[in-house]
């Protein structure tokens, strides 16, 4: 099992896009129960790894409630980066 | 990668007001640190002026440091006084890494690499970095504080090559004008300047103070991209505290020729002491804060701005010290002159001109 953080940046491996409710409903069942598993740590979590290059920012748009939808997606360099440093 | 689809001028402005929340998040955090720091400064300078300190830095050491050598009582104590606030950090920030359910994760990223990154980035910028910076004072004297401020500097160097973050001229200028701060602030300070044959021993000491915490602050920035504030905190002060207390009292116990023993019982001396040690832990719970949210700072606004906000613990540190030392325990010696005051402003224009360049450079590149 890895850190939090780490399994979220590893799912962007695969190259396909997420949001961070996407991002949440993948590892629900495993990371569920951590503190830092809400909204706003998550959001943070993934736009620090976007300013860092790690993932960058695909698409956007607002929800049904208005709420701003972040999508993210890497590129083979930052695919690259990512698993230089998480196994 | 490909750029933003376009969207809606709701969601551009929704977007544009998140980015700037987190920028603006960012630099408030950077800023703190360095104000933090001088938190950290005040209780570590007045809590070394009480109890079994009073016996250490007595002109002829008495009590437990009774017989000790002059390299223990400059260089070994120095180290026991940083393994005192570290180890009080420590135990501070596993405590509240507990309350906040992060030690399972803390566990899991010791054996990870950026774990490892955050071990060796605590090494070079904690013990290694704070002795070679105490050597340096003790063979070059106090013209050694601008050249130890040029760790700013380094760790945006540090950024831009190792991880491509942006340095642009007028982010340059800004770090600049930080440093000339720094050394103004520092210069109040230079009264026993010498150029004898070990300055220039002691000036490459410092230099490579400013190289380690210029690695710390930009790798160890970098690494919170990947690990959460909290875990690399209890990760840095565990392995800062670990390091001083085990490794390098003994190490300068051995070399000042007084043996391991005496090191670790002055450290046991120091760490039981209470009269002191209160205020050490206190030291220990604001390094705590600083060091995190010099991390975060470096991770949110890149090592440049992260670093060159954190710089301005070059005031923050002289005026801590005339609140706590000077003005509520009444030690004389601690009034801020006018060239701090001077210092400030001047770093708060660098601190000015290198946000809005690192801005521009961000709305540039989008």
């Amino acid at each position: 099992m890895r850190p939090l953080f780490q399994e979220v940046l590893y799912l962007y491996t695969d190259g396909k896009e997420r949001s961070r409710q996407m991002v949440q409903d993948e590892l629900r069942d495993t990371y569920g129960n951590f503190r830092f598993f809400k909204d706003k740590k998550m959001d943070e979590a993934l736009h620090t790894a976007m300013s860092n290059g790690l993932i960058g920012e695909s698409r956007y748009e607002l929800d049904e409630n208005g709420e701003l939808v972040m999508y993210y997606q890497s590129d083979q360099d930052m695919i690259d980066l990512i698993k230089n440093y998480i196994k | 990668m490909e750029n933003v689809t376009k969207a809606p001028a709701s969601a551009v402005a929704a977007k544009t007001a998140r980015d700037k929340a987190f920028w603006k998040k960012g630099l408030l955090i950077a800023i703190f640190s360095g104000f933090l720091y001088g938190g950290y400064t005040s209780f570590m300078t007045e809590g070394m002026m009480h109890g079994v300190w009073n016996d250490i830095y007595a002109d002829v050491p008495t009590g437990v440091a009774a017989g000790v050598s002059a390299f223990f009582i400059v260089y070994t104590v120095s180290a026991i006084g940083a393994a005192c606030v570290d180890i009080g950090s420590a135990i501070w920030s596993l405590f509240y890494g507990g309350c906040i359910g992060q030690l399972g994760d803390f566990k899991r990223t010791l054996a990870t690499k950026p774990g490892k990154i955050l071990i060796i980035a605590a090494i070079i910028g904690g013990p290694l970095a704070s002795t070679a910076y105490v050597i340096g004072l003790q063979m070059a004297g106090s013209i050694i504080v601008p050249i130890a401020a040029l760790n700013a500097a380094i760790g945006a160097i540090i950024g831009k090559f190792a991880f491509k973050q942006k340095l642009t001229p007028g982010m340059i200028v800004g770090i600049v004008i930080c440093f000339i701060a720094a050394v103004l602030i520092g210069s109040s300070s230079m009264t026993d300047l010498n150029f004898s044959g070990g300055a220039a021993l002691g000036c490459l000491a410092a230099f490579c103070a400013a190289v380690g915490w210029g690695i710390e602050g930009a790798v160890g920035g970098y690494a919170c991209c990947m690990v959460d504030t909290e875990i690399a905190i209890i990760i840095r002060q565990c392995t800062s505290g670990l390091v001083n207390a085990v490794i390098l009292v003994s190490i300068l116990s051995i070399m000042g020729g007084d043996g391991i023993a005496s090191g670790w019982r002055v450290l046991g001396a120091c760490l039981t002491d209470m009269p002191s040690m209160w205020m050490l832990f206190v030291a220990g719970v604001f390094s705590s804060w600083s060091f995190k949210f010099w991390y975060k700072g470096a991770s949110m606004c890149g090592a440049a701005l992260g670093m060159g906000c954190n710089g301005a613990y070059a005031f923050w540190g002289p005026f801590w010290c005339m609140i706590i030392c000077g003005f509520i325990f009444g030690h004389d010696g601690f009034v801020l002159p006018a060239i701090g005051w001077i210092g400030a402003l001047v770093m708060v224009a660098g601190i000015l001109i290198l946000a809005i360049s690192q801005n521009k450079a961000t709305m540039q590149q989008e």
